[in-house]
């Protein structure tokens, strides 16, 4: 906000600052303590070209963001670094750019005076070595810059075959192989060392030859000059000992955040020889969520319009860390009210809110829970029966009984293995009939059985021995490569994506090339042989896998785990299965947290559930962590789970927005809508207007939620996103929505016949009741499972006696008024 | 007799080789009608420009229709000879007397070729301009790990009016859809065929048996019972919202004029419907006219049975040719009488070509490295010839050009920046068109 910066000369308290700029704040938080600070306010610049972003903030410094504050604290901080005035006092020594950043002129020691409205702060600033002639390593100093103006990247020059002839390794993971690239290849013009300026690097990049990729980098900018200085000392790659990037600092690393509010970041890299230096300007910078908060390509973070967490991940040279804002609502709570908890969810969920300035929406009723928790856990609508029964029912216990009835339903185990039939790859056309069908069966009895996870992923990774007795070891079948089968037990069972690493440095994760295929020698064992009684699968022998670049060997290890000396002895899948079913395996347990989470809320604590990175952080860690302790505790039991996220009144809370949580969809204060899968929502079709429906291959009765075969033809399953299954992603069960899924709801003959069945529940409804106010309540009850309101009930005897008046059949009005709710929203969504 | 014709077109070509060969010998290209109108037709890229591709899928084969090659050897050249256009100096087969008569309105490139000769890969390649990578499963309906070209038209320029941006006829083709540009730019499918006599779009309109009262009641209804819309849900709901959207945009589709009007295919005179064509070649080319009148931006014609293994010349002279010539013919000549082709960019081609050495059973197979694709309106020069293959069609001789150039000079018409970058959801950033493509500017000389 630039607000302060317009308040003339005039005494400026940096109180009355927080009170204009903080805009909502009420009076009793002015009385916060608040201070402008300037970071750093001591200096060193070392050796030639090194520069300091310097960083003016204001306001309540964010204290341990875990931890449980007290009272209301509403306190933002807010940067100053782009409104702050600077000047160097003693120009001979250093120098300082309009928007903070400190270069070095002569060594010795000056200073810089940072000014804000009236405040004044001097920084210190020691400029040492600025003289030294400047040393170059090609992989320290040049590969970043063509990281930072995307010379590299897989749309240009990083792409497997280069780009017009030049081709350079994908995000410079190939030092070496981008050096001979560009000293070597290319007839030698792309550098001419006895006339660097008119070296193809240069020119290219700067414009002055026509570059498909137009002007990278601007002639006679700090970052021209390093090239062309490079060039002039004859190109040199650098010593193997050269210090080398050990990690990076972001600044801040984590803030309360106004919304709209603008902050700047600054990377601080440490190499191995213990120097510091700002690499803001070189790294690249990315956000989890660009509608709380957008980053630009100088680390200047813009905040939307919305409540909720952001995280912004700085990468450089393949170290990477986040900055996290968290922003409360402008419209700030005077007080948060104590709110009822069913259990540890909600402790933890209305801890995140009361830091948001978030007010939760009140609990559902009776009906809405029921319709809910009974498309969640099986997928499938009660009956109308079922809806009296349990809307007239005074247990108190009702919700708990009714959460227990439902996990021990048949139905359970076929919506979840449909679930999961998804992600392992049930796929007929590639598996065969009788495979696909035993895979398939394997994964419904392990839900039907209630196995604990950890024993479903322990038998499915290693298994061994006959295929007819071990059917999950088809998985093997389903994904051939040994290093897909690492990619996607990594997505499904730790919901991390790896497969960037296959080829080069995750540009977005800690994981390394040899991480990817310390992965991939755990597979590489595994094999089919076909013997009298069939196939059977076994690990043997002893393969090696090598690093693709560098060709050392890679022994199997498991991610974040040290590499040993040599393979694991035998079954090297043992060895994996046991680390990633450990109790201590957070990546385990938050991963089924997660994903069963995102299951009933609608929204994974990690978004998108299969994409755990360091830069992509849980929206609500505590409580990620708290799930997955619970399931640890349980001995992964999913039952048990369900029913603490189900006790929930997170779970709980009806549809209907308030004010302050209107723009949230981010942190469970209100319930989220959710699209019905297109088999829940066929069967739903097919149970409300009691027509079944007939597919290819199997007995009438059968519901879509039940085929394990995801190619079985048919249309309306295809309209509506049934997933292909090709890949480990959730994603691919597509949650979009189109015009003509609408169409076809709207004015199919398909679904006009189920609804005009003379056999069919509505038909035989009109026969059987003459009573209109009856036969209303019923179709409430079937479509929507609640009685409707009054106005509601109205509205349609009206239409009933309008369709009377209108010689038009009873038949025809119940019809008409089924079709109205089979198209609402209401229907088409779980709520 | 087909010898003497030979001799006679032969001794055609041979003259007309001085000029057109030796241009293409030396990869230049020659436009006659640009030549003799004095002056270079202004080459118009704007955003309200619109394209109908029709995809021969199976694969065309360009030997035998827009690249003959008369002086190739026997098992090359096959039994069908060259007649002269309404350009001079440009031939096209026999069996394509009308098109010889509409040769002044589209462009062939000649030295266009790919390096994949499996359908799904090709189809794949020239319908995204990308070649598809690991994974790929060309089974799959939709199979597009790239958006295909009318799915970035949809995205990127929107609809223009109640009707959808971009439309199938009369199916999807399976490499037709959005990827990750997700369902908004995906296609509206006709599914079905408006060549049958009682063409209707499915689910465009309510069943038979409610009739537009009864529909009214209904809908009038819904807007009472879906207390959701009413309340804050649909507002505040990302999903519902969307579906609210598209609830929205389906009544339009159903109750605009200009829907209705574009997909009645039967208020069309009898006299232009015979002249398309009563297949569904014919009637989808129309109908992508009529859809593009309305204001669709992007029609894909998907029209099977091209991949003559078998018997190629009896299927293509007695079957396949007659359709296209009526169809394509007819829809050049109807969208230039209404003013339509400067800002309607046509595209014809199949996935590839196919082998120029005819096989045992008198077909011809697959043939990725050399075909020729035809293209006119949008800015294009008519009676262009871009380029030209080898002496036996094997390979182009001149500058190739690829599926990305293709891309390029597509969304270089419609006025879509091609390095424009969307991400797909692993977080990898992806051209509009793929780095390499360069737009094929001899098409707009």
């Amino acid at each position: 906000m630039s607000i302060c910066l317009r308040i003339p000369g005039a005494a400026v308290s940096t109180v009355l600052l927080l009170g204009l700029v903080g805009g909502g704040l009420q009076a009793a938080d002015v009385e916060t303590k608040t201070s402008v600070r300037v970071s750093p306010t001591d200096v060193l610049l070392s050796g030639p070209d090194a520069v300091h972003r310097l960083l003016v903030t204001a306001g309540n410094k964010t204290g341990n963001k875990t931890g449980n504050k007290t009272g209301n604290e509403t306190g933002t901080e807010r940067d100053l670094t782009r409104d702050a005035r600077y000047r160097s006092l003693t120009p001979r020594i250093v120098e300082v750019t309009p928007t903070g950043v400190v270069h070095g002129v002569a060594d010795g020691q000056g200073s810089i005076e940072v000014r804000i409205g009236n405040h004044v702060q001097l920084v210190t600033v020691r400029v040492h070595g600025s003289a030294r002639r400047r040393t170059y390593n090609f992989e320290r100093d040049i590969v970043p810059l063509l990281s930072r103006f995307a010379c590299n990247t897989s749309g240009c020059h990083g792409k497997a075959e280069g780009q017009n002839g030049f081709k350079l390794s994908v995000f410079g993971f190939d030092p070496m192989a981008d050096y001979v690239a560009l000293t070597r290849e290319g007839r030698g013009r792309r550098i001419v060392p006895s006339l660097p300026a008119s070296s193809l690097l240069l020119t290219k990049a700067s414009g002055g030859v026509p570059h498909g990729g137009g002007v990278r980098i601007r002639r006679g900018s700090g970052d021209y000059r390093t090239l062309h200085d490079w060039i002039v000392q004859g190109m040199p790659f650098g010593e193997s000992d050269d210090p080398k990037v050990v990690s990076i600092r972001l600044t801040p690393t984590e803030r309360q955040v106004d919304m709209k509010s603008r902050h700047q970041l600054r990377v601080v890299a440490t190499f191995s020889d213990g120097r510091t230096a700002d690499v803001t300007g070189h790294a690249k910078f990315q956000s989890n969520n660009d509608g709380l908060g957008n980053v630009d390509e100088f680390g200047l973070v813009t905040m939307g319009e919305s409540p909720g967490e952001v995280a912004v991940m700085a990468n450089y040279m393949g170290a990477v860390a986040v900055f996290q804002a968290l922003i409360p609502s402008d419209q700030r709570l005077k007080e948060f009210p104590s709110l009822p908890e069913a259990n540890f969810v909600d402790k933890l969920v209305h801890q995140k809110l009361k830091k948001l300035h978030i007010l939760p929406s009140g609990q559902t009723d009776d009906a809405t829970f029921l319709r809910r928790v009974s498309l969640d856990i099986i997928g499938r609508l009660p009956t109308p029966g079922e809806s009296r029964d349990f809307l007239e029912s005074q247990d108190k216990d009702r919700r708990k009984k009714l959460v227990n009835h439902l996990l021990s339903r048949p139905e359970y185990a076929d919506y979840w293995a449909l679930k999961w039939a998804d992600l392992l790859r049930v796929d007929r056309l590639k598996l065969g009939h009788k495979n696909a069908y035993t895979y398939y069966r394997w994964i419904r009895d392990r839900f039907s059985a209630n196995t604990p996870m950890d024993r479903f992923a322990r038998e499915l990774v290693t298994a061994t021995g006959p295929v007819r007795e071990n059917p999950q070891s088809i998985f093997y079948n389903a994904i051939g490569k040994p290093g897909d089968r690492a990619s996607v037990v990594s997505q499904v069972f730790l919901g991390m994506r790896i497969e960037c690493a296959q080829c080069h440095h995750h540009p977005y994760d800690r994981w390394s090339q040899t991480d990817y295929w310390g992965m991939q020698a755990f597979f590489t064992q595994v094999g089919f042989k076909t013997g009298p009684t069939g196939s059977s699968i076994r690990a043997s022998g002893n393969p090696t896998t090598k690093h693709p670049r560098t060709g050392e060997p890679v022994f199997a290890h498991a991610l974040a785990t040290k590499m040993p000396p040599a393979h694991p002895e035998g079954d090297r899948r043992r060895v994996l299965a046991d680390w990633m079913t450990s109790p201590d395996n957070r990546f385990f347990a938050r991963n089924l947290a997660n994903r069963t989470w995102a299951h009933f809320m609608g929204r994974g604590l990690v978004e998108p559930v299969d994409d755990v990175r360091l830069t992509n952080p849980p929206s609500n860690p505590e409580l990620l962590d708290a799930l997955a302790d619970h399931l640890v505790a349980s001995k992964f039991d999913i039952h048990a789970l369900i029913g603490v996220i189900t006790a929930s009144r997170a779970y709980s809370r009806s549809t209907e927005s308030n004010a302050t949580n209107e723009r949230d969809e981010q942190n469970y204060s209100r319930y989220l809508l959710k699209r019905l899968d297109a088999e829940v929502l066929l069967d739903a079709i097919t149970d409300a207007t009691g027509v079944p429906e007939k597919f290819h291959g199997t007995p009438i009765g059968y519901r879509a939620v039940q085929l394990w075969d995801s190619q079985v033809p048919h249309y309306f399953l295809k309209l509506f996103g049934r997933p292909y299954r090709v890949s480990a992603c959730a994603c691919e069960r597509a949650g979009e929505p189109t015009v003509g899924q609408i169409l076809h709801v709207m004015n199919s003959p398909q679904i006009q016949k189920k609804i005009a069945h003379a056999g069919g529940r509505i038909a035989k409804l009109v026969r059987e009741s003459t009573d209109d106010d009856y036969v209303i309540e019923e179709l409430y009850l079937t479509f929507f499972n609640r009685f409707p309101e009054t106005s509601e009930r109205q509205v349609a005897l009206a239409h009933f006696q309008k369709a009377v008046a209108e010689k038009r059949s009873r038949a025809q009005a119940a019809e008409d008024l089924a079709w109205s709710m089979l198209n609402s929203l209401e229907f088409l969504f779980n709520h | 007799m087909s010898g003497q014709q030979r001799t006679f077109c032969d001794g055609l070509s041979r003259r007309d080789a001085l000029s057109i060969g030796s241009a293409s010998l030396f990869g230049t290209t020659y436009s006659l009608s640009s030549i003799l109108a004095g002056e270079a037709k202004q080459a118009t890229p704007s955003s309200d420009n619109s394209l109908i591709i029709l995809f021969l899928a199976g694969g065309l084969s360009t030997i035998d229709t827009w690249d003959m090659k008369p002086n190739a050897p026997k098992e090359f050249r096959g039994p069908f000879n060259p007649i002269a256009t309404n350009v001079s100096g440009v031939q096209l087969c026999e069996h394509l007397p009308k098109l010889a008569g509409q040769m002044d309105k589209f462009a062939v490139v000649r030295s266009f070729g790919h390096r994949n000769s499996g359908h799904g890969v090709a189809d794949h390649y020239m319908l995204t301009g990308y070649l598809p990578g690991a994974g790929f499963n060309s089974g799959l309906k939709p199979n597009n790990q790239r958006p295909s070209h009318g799915s970035v038209i949809a995205h990127e320029l929107g609809a223009r009016g109640p009707v959808p941006p971009y439309v199938c006829v009369p199916t999807m083709h399976n490499s037709g859809s959005s990827s990750y540009l997700g369902s908004t730019a995906a296609p509206f499918v006709v599914e079905s065929d408006p060549a049958l006599p009682n063409f209707a779009v499915p689910d465009l309109a309510p069943p038979l048996s409610i009739d537009a009262n009864r529909f009214g009641s209904r809908r009038s209804l819904l807007a009472t019972v879906d207390r959701f819309q009413k309340r804050g849900e649909a507002k505040f709901n990302a999903k519902a919202r969307t579906v609210s959207t598209f609830k929205q945009q389906a009544f339009d589709l159903m109750t605009s004029k200009e829907t209705k009007q574009a997909f009645d295919i039967h208020s069309e005179s009898d006299k232009l419907r015979d002249k398309y064509g009563r297949n569904t070649l014919g009637q989808s080319c129309l109908m992508a006219r009529r859809l593009v009148e309305a204001g669709v931006r992007c029609v894909l014609i998907n029209h099977a049975n091209w991949d003559t293994h078998y018997n190629n010349f009896h299927v293509l002279e007695n079957d396949l040719l007659h359709l296209l010539d009526g169809g394509m013919s007819t829809l050049l000549e109807d969208l230039d009488d209404r003013g339509m082709l400067d800002k309607t960019m046509v595209l014809v081609t199949g996935e590839f070509g196919r082998t120029p050495r005819i096989n045992n059973l008198v077909g011809r197979d697959h043939w990725g490295p050399s075909s020729a694709i035809a293209m006119a309106g949008g800015g294009i020069t008519g009676g262009t010839i871009v380029g030209a293959s080898n002496e036996r069609a094997e390979r182009p001789a001149t500058k190739p050009y690829r599926p990305a150039d293709l891309s390029a000079t597509i969304f270089h018409s419609l006025g879509i920046d091609p390095k424009k970058e969307f991400e797909t959801p692993e977080g990898r950033p992806i051209p509009i068109v793929p780095s390499d493509g360069e737009v094929i500017e001899e098409l707009f000389a």
